[in-house]
């Protein structure tokens, strides 16, 4: 496992691996995502009190259980950049944010469509919506931060120490359900006694959820790619400055 | 602890002399609390219902609005890099200005709070719970705004882009603390919220040092 770190520890060396694997990654996720659709949209029943409105459940769970999963691992990334000084968690770290930030809103959206026809509102102060709409704030401010800094390492930095900070956000959203007995219903899959919903059901959140974590990665590459040639440009170009001056 | 103290004194002489704005921002307090009566209408029933949140909220912008320079003079003078090179670990320095701050914008928020809310309506028997929230609160307001302050210091700029950032951390502290007075005056008890805005303090009393010195080194670089 530590070999894997140090490997790609390495710039150039992720830049290349990010390279060969990016197409790999694209492909999966076109699969699971198609996969879940047909499954969600087509294959599946509808609820006995919901109807169809529980298709928006496909997109909406999966996108939610993104918002939380990748801030989770920006907050392990930034803690490899703080404490070990990782030279690329930082860059992750950073790149993960729009793409968080996204699937956040995402998860709003829907979840607000669901709610009209279900709850009869499109929004509501309930503990659990409240605490994904800080999530958002959070990313915002974080994306914001950073994009302020004209020294992109220094602003990689900066965003990996405001992540920790942002980070308690995380176990109140993901209890928020148990502790306050408002609106939004509790877990139903991620549970320590095991899952509650039927197997129909069950096969498209899956393949959904594992979709969009590929999409993650995709994206994850594809910008760390990005930010790794940016600021190779960057480079040569002061190199070049500096020899004809 | 000599040291801390000194610390803490060197930073209320300069809130003395009205080298900082923490007059201005506890004045700002005062306006804000004002605006609700004047913007949503001088009913006494409606006042009540809202006045523990409008004090939260005004104590929140209040705090906002002076952590933004918790830093930044001591950054650009130079005097801040003085004392982190004087032996003093920085995470000590970050602590005792951040109590400095509490001491200069908290403390006074929480004594002026009981007389804010007999002006705004709120009922007088509830003092104490305002109180409480608010000497539990505003000492974590502080911390958890100490680190964008700092961060905001090796960015050069602060103003929206701070306050943008410190707000959406803020929030759970807001929530918490005007929610433990609305539920204390509709009769479910507020301490259920007490103990939550309690666990908030400890918590960031331990990552916030580390974290804001880590952001001023990072100015630094």
């Amino acid at each position: 496992m530590q070999n894997i770190f140090n490997f790609l520890a390495n710039p150039s060396r992720f830049r290349l691996f990010s390279q060969k694997y990016y197409s790999y990654t694209l492909f999966i996720m076109f699969t699971f995502i198609f996969l879940g659709l047909w499954y969600g949209l087509v294959n599946s029943p509808p609820d006995y009190q919901q109807g169809e409105t529980v298709r928006i459940m496909y997109v909406h769970v999966p996108a939610a259980w993104m918002a939380m999963m990748i801030y989770l691992s920006m907050t392990i990334m930034s803690i490899f950049a703080l404490v070990w000084r990782h030279p690329l968690a930082d860059i992750l770290s950073k790149c993960s944010a729009p793409i968080g930030a996204s699937f956040t809103l995402i998860a709003l959206v829907t979840g607000s469509i669901w709610g009209k026809p279900t709850w009869g509102t499109w929004w509501v102060w309930d503990a659990r919506l409240t605490s994904v709409f800080i999530l958002f704030l959070i990313y915002m401010g974080h994306i914001t931060l950073v994009r302020s800094f004209e020294d992109e390492y220094k602003g990689a930095r900066a965003g990996a120490i405001l992540t920790l900070i942002g980070a308690f956000n995380l176990p109140i959203i993901k209890f928020s359900v148990d502790w306050w007995n408002t609106l939004h219903q509790p877990a139903s899959v991620i549970k320590l006694d095991g899952p509650t919903i039927h197997i129909d059901m069950m096969i498209p959140l899956i393949l959904m959820a594992l979709g969009f974590l590929f999409f993650y990665f995709s994206f994850l590459l594809i910008n760390v790619q990005t930010e790794l040639n940016n600021r190779k440009l960057k480079k040569l170009f002061i190199q070049n400055f500096s020899v004809k001056h | 602890m000599n040291k801390f103290c000194r610390l803490i004194l060197r930073d209320i002489h300069l809130v003395i002399k009205g080298s900082s704005d923490a007059a201005a921002a506890l004045l700002f307090y005062l306006l804000a609390i004002i605006m609700f009566p004047l913007s949503s209408g001088t009913e006494s029933t409606l006042l009540t219902s809202i006045a523990g949140g409008a004090i939260w909220v005004a104590a929140l912008f209040s705090s906002l609005l002076s952590l933004d320079r918790l830093f930044r003079s001591d950054f650009e003078d130079g005097s801040l890099e003085q004392l982190a090179l004087s032996g003093i670990s920085l995470e000590t320095i970050v602590l005792s200005k951040c109590f400095a701050h509490w001491l200069t914008n908290g403390l006074p928020i929480v004594i002026l709070s009981p007389i804010l809310a007999l002006i705004i309506g709120l009922d007088f028997s509830y003092w104490w719970i305002l109180c409480l929230t608010l000497l539990i609160g505003t000492p974590s307001l502080t911390l958890i705004g100490a680190t964008p302050a700092a961060l905001s210091c090796a960015i050069g700029k602060g103003g929206v882009l701070t306050a943008l950032i410190i707000l959406p951390l803020m929030l759970p502290v807001l929530i918490l603390g005007s929610g433990a007075i609305t539920a204390e005056i509709s009769g479910l008890g507020g301490f259920g919220h007490i103990y939550a805005l309690t666990a908030i303090l400890p918590l960031s009393l331990l990552a916030v040092p580390f974290l804001a010195s880590k952001a001023l080194r990072l100015g630094w670089e």
